[in-house]
């Protein structure tokens, strides 16, 4: 099973590294948006709750742009026969998984950065504030594979893969905030708890997914 | 494996709740072929999809018997149709290596031969040609050396020479094996030693 | 489903007396006066989306799980209604909600943690709804409907356990605890029981006669299909 992962992964990649449309445009939004956000708050200063808010709107927003495409890309080439055929649906969801973290991870490397440099972010608890985003990155990926896989057998469309997530991603969204302003914010002593919530939630969303997936992809 | 069965019985599809086909028996043992013809729409495709585990019929059964007369859990039949496609970024040999689960098959370099594929090993697929496509389905279809292919229009898009080719591949696979082929070309029917007419 | 339509008919019985019990009967509450009354139409209504929330996703399990085609059916047609159903009660319970929070607190909306619990059921329901719509084909419809209802039943824990601590609660559990009626007078606590089976009644016979009408429609496309 590990060795069939690694292979789908690993056609995955290549197949990514060849298109390159996915991450280009990806990230391309993300960074847009961030700049948006700080162009347009023209140096206001923001207290620690509100740029989390705006870290993680972006970062969601972003999730919804780019973590659908692994799937509703075999759909649209139609290469999801090819893949049925020589894979077994477990390794297919685990590798998916796996890359929708690798890309949810690209996606906050870029981000994060930016919103700190443009927006003059002051990482008061820089353990926590990394953990909050990590933690928080993997919940949304997780949530994220199973309804992209969704969407994809649905038709595909863009905003439908938001309509879907948003209510199932809703936990996310608020322990990360919480967590991230709380690592932002002198006065607070932050807990490790809410990265616990976030993992537990992850580990919850991929035995759920897992058993599920067959469903999803199974012909009628 | 010594023995392979696959036996059908009873097997109907049903779509929006108009049947496309009922009461369908069949028995195919090691070195048995069958050819399912029929005019399109008859469900030629949709037969072998259920006789290959992908499709479950809304009637009746299937079931992959292995050697000692017991139903494989994982039914595996070497399968290709006109909607199995290969990723287009990836070379010929990428996708068929990728096809190759790599447990006791065929050397993937003897079946690129025998199709003719050699020269478009390092080809990316969405730069090959229809029937190179083609070519590369039947391979990963046979490469992981299954007991049973089950294909749906292998000649499809084929030239002359492809053709010559499929058929002495085939020629050479199914003493062991069972073949089961779906096609609109009347002539290839003279390929499988039974034929069956959908859609009367 | 004989004993179904048999015990909805109870309906006929129970919301005649549930609306003269609430506003002729039950005494009205010691600080919200006569508005308290709309607490017997808010609360049901609210507990009957949740209700009908868990029976979609019951008979989503019900429908993967199953292995007979027309039972199957059956499980993804009624899974579908009691959600259109859940819609609706979910959209009325927040309407009346909002109309009694106006008259106790104010303003229509106030991000209470019950408030916020509900508009998530609501989301749901729209995307349970929207991906349904979106897939043309029954079979896929129902499968990708089910998982997608499953998952977000397995979550609503998660917000259960979380929306309390983010946010702070202006819901009246001191003045009248609506979930547990101990606090009640004994009028008010039997209004609102005979109210609360009143909508219970009022969904299942909505439920029933929904089923019964698309697969009258089925049949009568199939006939003229033939």
């Amino acid at each position: 099973m590990a060795s069939e992962i690694v292979r789908n992964l690993r056609k995955d990649i290549h197949v990514e590294a060849r298109s390159r449309t996915a991450l280009n445009l990806t990230l391309s939004f993300s960074v847009t948006v961030t700049l948006a956000i700080s162009l347009a708050s023209a140096g206001a200063r923001m207290s620690p709750g509100t740029l989390s808010i705006l870290l993680w709107i972006v970062l969601f927003f972003s999730a919804m742009n780019g973590l659908s495409h692994i799937f509703v890309r075999e759909e649209e080439r139609r290469t999801e026969t090819f893949l049925r055929l020589y894979s077994s649906y477990e390794a297919i969801y685990l590798s998916k998984l796996l890359f929708n973290v690798a890309f949810m991870c690209i996606i906050e490397t870029a981000i994060l950065p930016l919103f700190i440099f443009f927006l003059q972010i002051d990482v008061i608890h820089s353990a926590h504030f990394i953990a909050a985003a990590a933690a928080g990155g993997l919940a949304i990926s997780s949530a994220a594979t199973i309804l992209a896989a969704m969407v994809a057998r649905a038709g595909g469309r863009g905003s439908l893969f938001t309509v879907i997530s948003f209510p199932v991603m809703m936990p996310v969204i608020w322990v990360a905030i919480n967590a991230t302003t709380i690592s932002l914010d002198p006065k607070a002593h932050p807990s490790w708890n809410p990265c616990f919530f976030l993992l537990a939630f992850s580990g919850f969303i991929v035995a759920m997914s897992f058993l599920l997936f067959r469903f999803v992809w199974l012909d009628e | 494996m010594n023995a392979y069965t696959i036996r059908a019985h009873g097997i109907g599809k049903r779509f929006s709740k108009k049947f496309l086909f009922r009461n369908i028996d069949l028995e195919l043992r090691m070195g048995e072929s069958l050819c399912v013809t029929g005019p399109n729409g008859s469900g030629k495709s949709t037969l072998l999809r259920i006789l290959a585990c992908l499709l479950p019929p809304t009637e009746g059964t299937v079931d992959h018997l292995r050697d000692d007369g017991i139903p494989s859990t994982d039914p595996w039949a070497g399968y290709t149709g006109p909607l199995v496609n290969p990723y287009p970024e990836l070379t010929v040999m990428e996708n068929l290596t990728f096809a190759s689960r790599g447990n006791g098959s065929l050397s993937a370099g003897a079946i690129i031969e025998a199709l003719g594929l050699d020269e478009y090993r390092n080809r990316q697929v969405r730069h090959c040609s229809s029937g190179t496509v083609q070519r590369l389905r039947l391979a990963a279809a046979a490469v992981n050396n299954p007991p049973a292919l089950i294909l749906d229009e292998p000649t499809m898009n084929l030239d002359d020479e492809g053709k010559e080719r499929f058929e002495r591949f085939l020629d050479r696979m199914r003493a062991v094996r069972i073949i089961i082929i779906a096609t609109n070309d009347r002539s290839e029917e003279r390929i499988c030693g039974r034929v069956v007419r959908l859609g009367l | 489903m004989k004993w179904f339509d048999r015990i909805t008919h109870s309906i006929h019985i129970l919301m005649p007396l549930a609306i003269i019990m609430a506003f002729l009967w039950a005494p009205p509450a010691d600080i919200l006066g006569e508005s308290s009354r709309i607490l017997y139409f808010h609360v049901p209504l609210a507990w009957v989306a949740v209700f009908a929330f868990a029976v979609s996703g019951v008979l989503s399990i019900l429908y993967l799980s199953s292995k007979n085609e027309t039972k199957r059916d059956t499980f993804d047609a009624y899974a579908h209604h009691s959600a259109v159903l859940g819609l609706l009660f979910t959209l009325m319970a927040v309407i009346t909600g909002s109309i009694w929070a106006r008259i106790s607190w104010g303003s229509f909306w106030n991000w209470d943690p019950r408030e916020t619990s509900i508009v998530i059921v609501l989301l749901i329901y729209l995307a349970y709804l929207s991906l349904r719509a979106v897939i043309p084909e029954p079979n896929r419809k129902g499968r990708i409907g089910a998982a997608y209802l499953i998952i977000a039943m397995s979550v609503v824990p998660f917000f259960v356990f979380l929306v309390p601590r983010i946010y702070e609660s202006l819901h009246p559990d001191t003045i009248i605890n609506a979930e547990r009626t101990v606090h009640l007078a004994p009028q008010m606590r039997a209004t609102l029981i005979v109210s609360v089976c009143a909508f219970t009644a009022l969904y299942g016979r909505l439920l029933f006669l929904q089923g019964r009408v698309s697969s009258l429609a089925q049949r009568i496309e199939e006939i003229y299909d033939e």
